[in-house]
């Protein structure tokens, strides 16, 4: 068909899209890229300085903090997301009655403003005055571990952690869920017939069926947190025990207007990420060898 | 054997409804305690309110920009959806249905997109901007919302283009359409789930975003909710937690509603999106 070849047609239907991808995401790139090699606070003229930026940064204590806790947070928010939404989607997966209520009401922290959890979790966290969980540890008796648990020092990091891990533990849950009920009831039904229990059924038979699933979520849970921004933004605190490399970055550039050093910090995030995808393709990829 | 199978049913419903309060619970408890008073709300915070004042509610409306916040955060989130669906449909039908050799590259540039972490475009769109004189305008907030949500509407758009037949499109030439009727009088009312589908993921995406509206606006003219929440809760000083929950209410109630309509078509998005991709 010839219409279906029309050049024309086919740059106006793909032009305007291609252009505001090109504009508002690779060309940022390449110019984070460009800043990168700079000493730029954006009013002096810029200085390329080669590789500067990036001898700086593994030099610097503070960013090394950074990435640690980093890690940390990622930990943190993958065995939530992942685990707990596995745990979720594998549970739901025999309830019969109103699963789809259950399905869309764990999803609901999911849609709800980020800042409004952020403010939410301060309050439950907070000491002076009493917020919800350190009240809730009065009550079960357990009063003694009252703590402000976001300026604890050895808290710090976990309490900033835990609200982005519960927020899309059921989006996971989602993912997982509709992954579960895909696998077809024939494979379930002759592994049942031939003598599989419950757990063998899970282990051999529904997880290795979900495997690509599982290995895209946790890609998209790893490099979503490591790029983790706004709940450590909003009720971190000064200092850097709730540092992320992310937070780093931003207070870089935009509080103290190093450009050049904030765009190197952001490629290496990039790059961090990157790395992550490798890693975990490849481990993915060994275990099929495997099976 | 009935009464166990009975009672390991009850079992996990059991859990089922106990894992529902954890994840629900906060955000039930913060609308209670936006109708507390703050004595109340210090003395007893677990249990109902015992006069439903709507207080909180007044003092928000008659001393905050809430409003208008909320105005602003409809005005850049509906602007990008329309963009965000015209784009993302058009060329996803191009590069599904139409024959170019560089249809399956350009996918997958436009996929790459899916994995770029958007603070590494936060300096030089800041930079861009304030050359342009973009900054504190709906714009700023607009073109790159639209431009990473681009990748993955694309994505789901192609996905539902590769299941229409190729005979329809022929049909409808032989019947005398040129492409573009093709597109806009065949093709496009079929789509009527996918673009709700792809509103609704970007919507909850795109009303929520913090970072792009706290590094391009600071002027309150056109804070969105995300950055003017933050602000009125600070004006008010830590301790007002009532008129906090308010806000916060106020600020959750519209998306909340929103998604009990729409839940079956996100639903749709995120797990196709992750099962087939």
């Amino acid at each position: 068909m010839n219409v279906l070849k029309d050049k024309k047609a086919w740059f106006i239907f793909i032009a305007p899209a291609l252009l505001f991808y090109l504009g508002t995401v690779f060309v940022p790139i390449i110019q984070s890229l460009n800043y990168g090699f700079q000493d730029w606070n954006g009013i002096k003229d810029a200085e390329y300085i080669g590789l500067g930026n990036y001898t700086r940064m593994f030099q610097d204590p503070y960013f090394w903090n950074s990435v640690q806790n980093n890690l940390v947070y990622v930990v943190i928010v993958v065995l939530m997301q992942v685990f707990i939404g596995l745990f979720f989607a594998l549970l739901l997966s025999y309830v019969k009655k109103g699963a789809g209520i259950f399905r869309t009401l764990y999803y609901l922290p999911a849609v709800v403003v980020t800042v409004a959890i952020a403010q939410m979790f301060r309050n439950f966290y907070s000491l002076q005055p009493l917020g919800l969980l350190n009240m809730f540890l009065d009550w079960i008796g357990l009063g003694y571990l009252q703590t402000a648990w976001l300026s604890n020092p050895h808290t710090a990091l976990i309490a900033v952690s835990l609200p982005e891990g519960w927020r899309f533990t059921g989006m996971y849950m989602v993912i997982f869920y509709a992954a579960l009920i895909a696998i077809p009831k024939e494979i379930e039904e002759a592994a049942t017939i031939d003598g599989v229990n419950g757990w063998q059924l899970i282990r051999h038979i529904k997880l290795p069926s979900i495997k690509h699933v599982l290995s895209l979520a946790l890609i998209m849970c790893t490099t979503g947190a490591l790029r983790g921004f706004d709940i450590p933004y909003i009720i971190g605190v000064p200092g850097s025990t709730t540092e992320l490399v992310t937070t780093y970055m931003y207070k870089k550039a935009f509080a103290t207007n190093q450009f050049g050093y904030g765009s190197s910090i952001a490629v290496f995030i990039v790059i961090e990420s990157l790395i992550a995808v490798l890693i975990i393709r490849s481990i993915f990829n060994s275990r099929k060898g495997e099976a | 054997m009935p009464s166990k199978k009975k009672a390991l049913s009850f079992l996990l419903y059991f859990i089922v409804i106990a894992i529902l309060i954890v994840q629900i619970y906060p955000v039930v408890w913060l609308m209670l305690s936006s109708f507390k008073s703050s004595i109340e709300l210090t003395t007893k915070p677990f249990s109902m309110p015992t006069s439903w004042s709507l207080d909180n509610y007044g003092a928000v409306f008659r001393d905050s920009a809430l409003l208008l916040y909320i105005k602003n955060t409809a005005i850049v989130t509906f602007s990008c959806l329309l963009l965000i669906v015209f784009l993302s449909s058009t060329a996803g039908f191009a590069l599904v249905k139409m024959n170019f050799k560089l249809n399956s590259k350009l996918l997958l540039f436009f996929t790459v997109g899916i994995m770029i972490p958007i603070q590494v475009t936060l300096i030089p769109l800041f930079i861009m901007y304030k050359d342009f004189g973009l900054l504190n305008s709906y714009l700023a907030l607009i073109l790159p919302q639209v431009g990473f949500a681009l990748p993955l509407s694309i994505l789901v758009f192609t996905s539902f283009y590769s299941y229409v037949p190729n005979e329809l499109i022929e049909a409808a030439v032989i019947d005398g359409c040129n492409i573009y009727q093709v597109f806009y009088k065949i093709i496009s009312p079929l789509t009527v789930n996918t673009t709700i589908t792809v509103a609704s993921i970007n919507f909850v995406l795109i009303w929520n975003d913090f970072i792009f509206s706290n590094t391009f606006t600071n002027d309150k003219q056109y804070k969105t909710i995300s950055v003017g929440l933050q602000e009125f809760i600070g004006a008010f000083g830590a301790t007002d937690w009532g008129q906090t929950f308010a806000a916060i209410s106020i600020s959750i109630i519209p998306i909340i509603i929103i998604y009990l309509f729409l839940n079956k078509y996100l639903m749709a998005g995120v797990s196709d999106g992750a099962v087939k991709g």
